[in-house]
């Protein structure tokens, strides 16, 4: 696969925009959504909508959203029209549907502020701003369904991992490996590691509480703290030897082998600030496996060399 | 008995009526009739003031397991028998104003054998509460051969092939967590939460010494965090909250060596072997006779006729005995590790002004570490220190402290042009401290026929030296016996160690709309990192005593040894000669380090990234960073990094959808003696047709490549007459290679789902990995060992060394039929297939054959489901 140099991307990102910018382009623009109406538009209530849009309603009325009617407390009080906008111009004419924001024919930007405007509080909603999903103009009706979420937990289209694999193919390969997270036998959801709505971490990963590595809050025991750090698996991370989704290697090692895993640091070198194996690590047999004594390598207690 | 001895017992009872039992099943296809069209199960029914649905699915699995058994039960671990699939409850208040509950939902699947077993529940009423439920069982049944074994060569006068990986673990993981939100839609809401990890198991572990043996391990550590929350919406649009966590860690996994050892995974009579007197003994799993070898010792084997084999006392190896009077166990080791992490979050969000959004959070924790009961005890003999046995105590303690904090603030400048910011702290550091009180033990003057193993121990102290060995050479019959290298009799050891982080980042980033078709964005990332350490050991006091076959006046009759030996007759200065012919040492450890080494590492990145949708149906996202850090911690920490990501989404009809994506990760630390090259980079492309109602299709297909180069030093045990040259400026006889490693997979499905009559879906699916790669190994030097051997090459790959993980076939095909008879009720059937085929010899010629690791499976699933 050839590197795309940063002049030829450059080049890449001028052409389409001066392509989509054309008038050629620009005419094809649909009329956006939310064009005002010559009068303002009024709430009619979600019983009227319901005369209309029954089955909709009912599905929206099954789900948490149904809070949207109360009067007091919460944010919202307006029911359909909390969402979808005041209502009395498109009862007035069903056709027009211009005073109306329509989640189908909306920008990703206006979708989130629309939705943030209830959730941006959540606890789970509170880094929005970090938001890998939202730089990438992901909305939240991309992988939430008000209407269509067949009950799912946080309305989500589609249960996860089906959900997430539809854009991360990758990760799909990944956790068909032999040595896999089990999040396709339903142990684990990727939202137990990684937070979609954004974090302050690489990945959009969760902390611990701790505000320390995610893996923690399941592998424990490798939190520590020790006596005996094994610095990189604090400074670096887990995943300087590991794999998080799957891999072909046992304890989804990113080597096959353990002892050139080990050895990509710990060799005789001025660049290195981890120790070289002694002189009579020779790789015979007792020396090939460096586990079989080096069992305590994410950090040990008792003793310097993780022995024990 | 083992859980996996009872899960073969039990499988081995069923098998009679398993045949019988899926004919029958099989036979329920045939007869079911078909019936007038269910209602939809969706509905449910309405009582009281609730709609209630449920649904039930149960069944009974078969399987069929040729091959590895082990394997199989790593990778998939489906057992046969009666399981619950699914149970599902939904209940909804119909008037939203239930009694206690407006909501109720309670999922479960797995229960009767799964390796996973898994319940939710969420359960909430309107405004006054939310509460979910989440209990997790695994079953972590985990046993690759290869991982830490020792590849006992087939060459070896005694050959000892190890079938199991001697790290094997046999755990079962329970994992709860509740969570509990007060007033959920109220100005003041307040969180709790409560989780609890319990993992345990049986497990093998091993132990550096004279000889590694096979240990057995209780494993147990248990996890429970304590969550308490609140949330004030003092604005509108704007919310404070703060959060406290109390998180208690417990160790308490017991280590130690059966003699001998029994454990049921074990194959009969592994390793098993004994005195001329019948005494067991555990001389370890690294066996090499060889000529070049001599591990456990030379010519261990004295009568391979007996049952056990009966070996030489003076082998590397443990045993069960006593010290004064006590049992004193082979090996054992035990310490209940205690951490308590308190930690405390303040976090803000607000939308308040217009155009600006910001959020924010502060957070400190400090982690404990306590442990106050560690014990170690040895029964054994180590040839190269002649050590009989130890026992080793003492308390640690660490502690890790953190201080964290980020603001992130999106500016709309207009609508079409935004400014982000986010900045992040994180401060964290680790003291930690280890008083190592050891008193190793040495035999007595050996006996008529005694040697090693069967040497009695000196009971012999300071304290008691004098009245026990008053005069040199000290070989009176209660005195110990050393070696120049043994370590000291009593040692009392301080280390102290120190590792901390301190990390600052900011990025700044601006985003652009052209139009709601095109938005595009860039950005700067610098980060500024700091780490820390400290290494300081210091001897507190160790007494060396005197005796050995070898002590003279010179050495003080082996007294000046380790630490204290002796130059030229002239003790170190930290040593002192005692008046009872002991040496007493006082001060740091050879290695001592009281400086503080900081590494600083500033990392400067450009972000660049656009998404374009240039028609309603086709979307593209790219995104590319590229970044350099002029320093590394590791040889592996990249200096430079470049990610470029792409993904597009075309969805030409509503029932069809294409994606492809192009994830590549690249990273450098391409600096003198490391040339370190990697990359990671995956290709995907998936579709999903659904032309008609009753036909849906998707397949797809993903290559992911896998690849790192970097120079390997070390100063190994040569060849006389080889002369390697090796890419390092210090260092002697180095042996070197610029290790290949390449991994390279083919992944490959797709799905068909059939409806060819309104009752009967049909699913058949596959799914396969293809894994080929390539690599060096390190077990080289005792076969290539006749010169001429090449310059910096002197490692190459093996092909007589098993490929193991590099080389393998994984697929998976699957078929289902669920056939709807009646109102909700229908039947199922799931067969599923694995297949695991490593390529490549599995036990080359020159190593103890360990078995192969393959394995096929199937496993038949018949099932009734009833939705009401």
């Amino acid at each position: 696969m050839p590197h795309f140099g940063i002049p030829r991307i450059f080049g890449l990102l001028g052409l389409l925009t001066l392509f989509l910018n054309s008038p050629l382009v620009c005419a094809q623009q649909t009329t956006p959504a939310n064009k005002s109406a010559a009068v303002p538009s009024e709430y009619v209530g979600s019983e009227t909508c319901k005369t209309c849009h029954e089955e909709v309603y009912k599905s929206w009325e099954k789900g948490p959203h149904w809070k949207q009617t109360l009067k007091e407390g919460g944010i919202a009080k307006h029911g359909c029209e909390d969402c979808h906008g005041a209502g009395s111009a498109h009862v007035a004419d069903p056709a027009d549907t211009s005073t109306l924001f329509l989640f189908g024919k909306a920008s990703a930007k206006d979708i989130n502020a629309r939705c943030e405007t209830c959730h941006a509080s959540g606890p789970q909603q509170h880094k929005a701003i970090n938001s890998l999903h939202r730089q990438a103009d992901v909305s939240c009706v991309s992988c939430h369904s008000s209407h269509h979420s067949e009950g799912r937990e946080f309305l989500l289209a589609e249960p996860q991992p089906q959900l997430c694999v539809t854009c991360h193919q990758a990760q799909k390969a990944q956790f068909e490996m032999p040595f896999h997270h089990r999040v396709n036998e339903g142990l684990i959801n990727c939202t137990d590691c990684h937070n979609p709505h954004g974090t302050v971490r690489p990945h959009q990963l969760r902390t611990s509480a701790q505000q320390d590595a995610v893996c923690f809050k399941c592998h424990a025991d490798k939190q520590g703290p020790f006596v005996f750090e094994h610095d990189p698996v604090k400074t670096e991370g887990c995943e300087s030897c590991h794999v998080p989704h799957g891999g072909p290697n046992p304890h989804m090692l990113r080597l096959s082998t353990v002892n050139l895993l080990c050895f990509q640091c710990h060799t005789n070198s001025t660049f290195s600030a981890a120790p070289s194996a002694p002189s009579f690590h020779n790789q015979t047999t007792q020396f090939q496996a460096c586990t079989l004594c080096h069992t305590n390598i994410h950090g040990s207690n008792f003793d310097p060399f993780f022995f024990k | 008995m083992t859980p996996n001895a009872k899960t073969k017992r039990f499988s081995t009872e069923l098998r009679g009526t398993k045949w019988p039992v899926i004919l029958i099943l099989l036979g329920v296809i045939a007869i079911v009739p078909v019936c007038a069209a269910q209602s939809p199960d969706e509905k449910g029914v309405d009582s009281g003031n609730y709609n209630i649905r449920q649904s039930l699915e149960a069944g009974y699995r078969a399987n069929w397991v040729n091959g590895n058994q082990d394997t199989y039960n790593t990778f998939v671990h489906l057992g046969e028998g009666v399981r619950l699939l699914d149970y599902s409850l939904e209940m909804r208040s119909l008037d939203h104003n239930g009694l206690f509950f407006d909501t109720l939902s309670f999922s479960n699947f797995g229960y009767g054998g799964d390796p996973v077993d898994v319940t939710r529940l969420r359960i909430q009423k309107n405004k006054i509460y939310d509460f979910r439920l989440q209990f997790r069982r695994d079953r972590n049944f985990w046993d690759w051969p290869l991982l830490a074994n020792p590849l006992n060569p087939a060459a070896s006068t005694v050959v000892n092939p190890i079938p199991l990986s001697p790290h094997t673990l046999d755990l079962v993981r329970r994992m709860q967590d509740y969570d509990l939100t007060i007033l959920p839609l109220s100005k003041v809401r307040f969180r709790l939460g409560y989780s609890r990890n319990v993992d345990e198991g049986p497990s093998f572990t091993t132990l550096d010494g004279g000889t590694e043996p096979l240990l057995n391990q209780n494993y147990r550590v248990t996890t429970n965090q304590y969550h308490a929350g609140v949330d004030y919406r003092v604005l509108p649009r704007t919310t404070i909250s703060y959060d406290q966590f109390l998180k208690y860690f417990k160790d308490d996994t017991f280590t130690f060596d059966a003699i001998p050892n029994t454990f049921p995974l074990l194959p009969p009579g592994f390793n098993q072997f004994q005195l001329a007197n019948g005494t067991p003994v555990d001389l370890g799993i690294v066996w090499n006779t060889t000529a070049t070898g001599g591990t456990p010792c030379g010519a261990p084997i004295t009568n391979a006729a007996t049952v056990p084999p009966t070996v030489k006392s003076n082998c590397n190896g443990f045993i069960d005995g006593t010290f004064n009077g006590a049992p004193l166990p082979g090996y054992s080791r035990f310490a209940t590790p205690r951490n308590f992490m308190p930690t405390e979050r303040l976090s803000f969000q607000s939308n308040y002004f217009q155009n600006l959004q910001v959020s924010g959070a502060f957070g400190y924790s400090s982690g404990d570490t306590k442990i106050n009961d560690f014990q170690e005890i040895v029964d054994g003999w180590a040839s190269r220190t002649v050590t009989r046995g130890s026992i080793t105590s003492g308390p640690a303690r660490a502690k890790r402290v953190s201080v964290n904090g980020d603001f992130s603030a999106i500016y709309n400048l207009t609508d079409k042009l935004r400014l982000v910011d986010f900045f992040r702290y994180d401060n964290w550091r680790i003291p930690g401290q280890w008083e190592e009180l050891a008193q190793n033990l040495f035999a007595t003057p050996p006996g008529p026929g005694q040697s090693g193993l069967t040497l009695p121990i000196s009971t012999v102290t300071p304290a008691t030296l004098a009245a026990n060995c008053p005069t040199a050479p000290f070989n009176q019959a209660a005195c110990p016996q050393h070696s120049s290298s043994s370590l000291a009799d009593m040692e009392d050891q301080l280390f102290t160690r120190f590792l901390g982080q301190n990390l600052k980042s900011n990025t700044f980033q601006v985003e652009y709309d052209f139009n709601r078709r095109l938005n595009w964005r860039i950005g700067y990332q610098y980060t500024n990192r700091k780490i820390a350490d400290f290494n300081a050991s210091t001897d507190i006091a160790e007494m060396y005593l005197p005796g050995g076959a070898t002590g003279n006046a010179g050495n003080f009759f082996l007294a000046a040894r380790s630490d204290c030996a002796a130059t030229a007759g002239v003790l170190p200065p930290e040593c002192t000669l005692n008046p009872n012919g002991s040496i007493t040492e006082i001060g740091p450890e050879a290695g001592n380090d009281t400086s503080r080494n900081i590494t600083t590492i500033n990392e400067n990145a450009l972000l660049l990234g656009v998404t374009a949708r240039p028609i309603d149906k086709l979307r593209i996202n790219g995104d590319m960073s590229v970044g350099y850090n002029d320093a590394s911690f590791t040889r592996i920490s990249p200096r430079q990094i470049q990610n470029y990501k792409l993904h597009v989404n075309y969805k030409p009809q509503p029932w069809a959808s294409l994606d492809g994506s192009i994830n590549i990760r690249e990273n450098r630390d391409n600096v003198l003696t490391v040339d370190n090259l990697e990359h990671d980079r995956s290709y995907s492309f998936s579709t999903m047709l659904t032309p008609q109602s009753r036909l849906s299709v998707d397949f797809g297909y993903t290559y992911l490549d896998f690849f790192s180069t970097i120079d390997i030093c070390y100063a190994g045990n040569t060849v006389a007459g080889v002369t390697t040259p090796c890419p390092i400026i210090d260092g002697a006889s180095p042996l070197g290679a610029t290790n290949r490693y390449q991994s390279t997979t083919h992944f490959a499905y797709g799905n068909v789902i059939w409806k060819p009559y309104k009752r009967v879906t049909a699913v058949v699916g596959y799914s396969g990995s293809f894994t080929r790669g390539t690599s060096i190994y390190f077990n080289q030097p005792q076969f290539v060992t006749a010169p001429p051997v090449p310059a910096l090459a002197r490692i190459v790959p093996d092909p007589s060394t098993p490929p193991g993980t590099l080389d393998f076939n994984y697929v998976k095909p699957t078929a289902s039929l669920f056939i709807d008879i009646y109102k909700g009720l229908s039947y199922r059937v799931y067969w599923n297939y694995y297949g695991y085929n490593a390529k490549g010899p599995a036990n080359p010629i020159t190593f103890a054959p360990i078995g192969n690791p393959d394995f096929n499976g199937s496993t038949a699933t018949f099932a009734f489901r009833y939705a009401f």
